[in-house]
């Protein structure tokens, strides 16, 4: 079983030396202007995706991840949005009562490159950024404690509650719980096993509160941390840009329409 | 003065109907290592949150009486303040390990983190837990990855490295096995021996024999006995009360009965019983 289910590709890159928050920048000065500036300009923004993607030195897991999340999601969604997108009269394919219209692919188009905008600079930013130096920065900068805490224990304990479920549900099947029949009875079978899970999760979860409050983790001194992340000039200076580009993506958006 | 007092201390959990500990009069003093023995539901967790301070702060509930520690009162402290004196590490060693740490080292700096030690005596204080528990070869290795007897280190290292003055364990080694537990056995009695109080919940008698100052039997809530291993491990109140005891000493006592066992004294131990019908 693969117990540590972070997305980190542990390689050393320009892009993995970058601070934390200098990739979030990136990340959001993707986002911001594709959602928010002229539809045209999100599919251009693929490039700078795809050259970032080799600069981290991350395309093996990039594109498996492509293939197998982002590809099927955006198809699906280009399919759906190129047929019930009403308006346009351009018709391009006729199946039955659906029409296929040039505006509405093209649409569908813009749609599906901002998602994968998204989806991609994100997973990016996941591929070659420690999620624990990730938080450790933004709790540095600010970020509340509890809330760094919730975020990177739920990357830890939902692979361990995938773990007890199985424990669970071979326990259970050894005493002749039926998981193999029907859908009817594979669906009643699962009652017994949904209380163990949650209860057990809810004692759980009290213990765990004691035993990080045993280690002071609601104490009001102030935090340090274990890791020093670096952030040079170069990392300040290329946030100011990105702030820069992300304002002129905006004043293009209004200048042309 | 003592370094830890209980006084009449009686604690009842919400929506139950008795109290878990009923009127515990108790002295330890700064450096002394005191074993709690008892049957399931005695109150010997109880006993442990209640000198970390979860019993009043964490669990509601009534508490009467009054616990101190280092001439500070539990009922005065914040939950906080308190755990900078006192170290809980409790049984099940999967639930005490924080989630939010990628590394063993990660994991041993997490307390230090929340209480602000600078990075670079954070460094040096887990290096140095990690060679007394022995945890050296785990420190790169995920927490989750560890066997039960390991991450049961870990969450003891875990608390050693804050550095308590009372240091509470309930049921340390529960999933080690004789060697880890000889380990853990013998790092606890030499932080005692520098200067550390420890309360350590164990049913282990052997080793609680071989290692600790004192014993205190607990059981439906009460004190049942308290004193010196051999004479509290030997009694004949243990026996009747359903609490575990050595097979050495119940051996010893049949033998008794039938003139085989001539010393005064009961064994706890394999050595002493060895010892004894030699004679």
């Amino acid at each position: 079983m693969n117990l540590n289910r972070s997305f980190f590709v542990p390689v050393n890159s320009p892009l993995h030396n970058l601070n934390p928050l200098t990739k979030l920048a990136l990340v959001f000065s993707m986002i911001l202007p594709a959602f928010l500036s002229l539809p045209q300009l999100a599919p251009f923004l693929a490039i700078p995706i795809l050259i970032a993607v080799f600069i981290g030195r991350v395309q093996k897991q990039y594109f498996n991840l492509l293939l197998k999340l982002v590809l099927p999601t955006i198809l699906f969604m280009f399919v759906m949005q190129s047929l019930f997108l009403p308006g346009g009269e351009t018709v391009i394919l006729n199946l039955g009562i659906f029409d296929v219209t040039r505006e509405s692919m093209q649409s569908a188009f813009y749609t599906v490159s901002r998602i994968f905008v998204m989806i991609s600079s994100f997973a990016i930013l996941l591929l070659t950024t420690h999620p624990s130096e990730l938080m450790s920065d933004l709790t540095r900068r600010g970020l509340p404690g509890q809330f760094a805490y919730v975020i990177i224990s739920t990357l830890q304990i939902l692979p361990q509650m995938q773990a007890k479920a199985q424990t669970i549900i071979a326990a259970q099947r050894s005493r002749g719980l039926d998981t193999e029949s029907s859908f009817r009875k594979r669906i009643g079978s699962l009652v017994p096993l949904v209380g163990p899970l949650v209860f057990g999760s809810l004692v759980e979860v009290e213990e765990r509160a004691i035993a990080i409050e045993a280690r002071g983790f609601t104490s009001k001194r102030i935090k340090t941390s274990l890791h020093e992340i670096p952030d040079p000039a170069f990392d300040k200076i290329l946030r100011g840009i990105l702030v820069i580009l992300v304002i002129a993506s905006f004043v293009l958006n209004l200048w042309l329409s | 003065m003592a370094f830890v007092t209980l006084h009449n201390v009686t604690y009842q959990y919400p929506l139950t109907q008795s109290p878990a500990l009923q009127e515990i009069n108790l002295k330890i003093n700064e450096g002394e290592f005191l074993a709690v023995v008892g049957p399931n539901g005695a109150g010997k967790s109880t006993l442990c949150y209640s000198l970390a301070g979860f019993v009043p702060h964490f669990f509601k509930g009534e508490l009467t009486g009054e616990i101190a520690v280092d001439g500070k009162k539990s009922s005065e402290a914040t939950l906080d303040e308190w755990v900078m004196n006192v170290g809980l590490a409790f049984q099940n060693p999967f639930n005490q390990i924080s989630g939010a740490k990628f590394t063993v080292f990660e994991e041993l700096a997490f307390g230090l983190e929340n209480i602000g030690v600078p990075r670079e005596e954070m460094k040096v204080r887990v290096e140095e837990a990690m060679a007394l528990t022995g945890i050296r070869e785990l420190a790169d290795r995920s927490p989750y990855s560890l066997s039960g007897g390991q991450q049961q280190r870990v969450a003891l290292t875990s608390i050693l490295v804050m550095k308590p003055k009372l240091l509470v364990l309930d049921e340390p080694t529960s999933q080690m096995d004789p060697i880890g537990t000889r380990e853990v056995f013998s790092v606890v009695r030499k932080m005692a021996e520098e200067g550390m109080t420890v309360v350590m919940v164990e049913h282990k008698v052997e080793w609680i024999a071989n290692f600790a100052d004192r014993v205190m039997a607990l059981k439906d809530g009460r004190m049942l006995l308290e004193g010196k291993p051999n004479e509290v491990l030997t009694s004949d109140m243990l026996a009747e009360n359903g609490f575990g005891i050595s097979r050495y000493t119940s051996t010893a006592r049949e033998a008794k009965k039938r003139g085989l066992w001539k010393k005064e004294n009961l064994p706890v131990t394999l050595d002493e019983a060895v010892e004894g019908f030699a004679k």
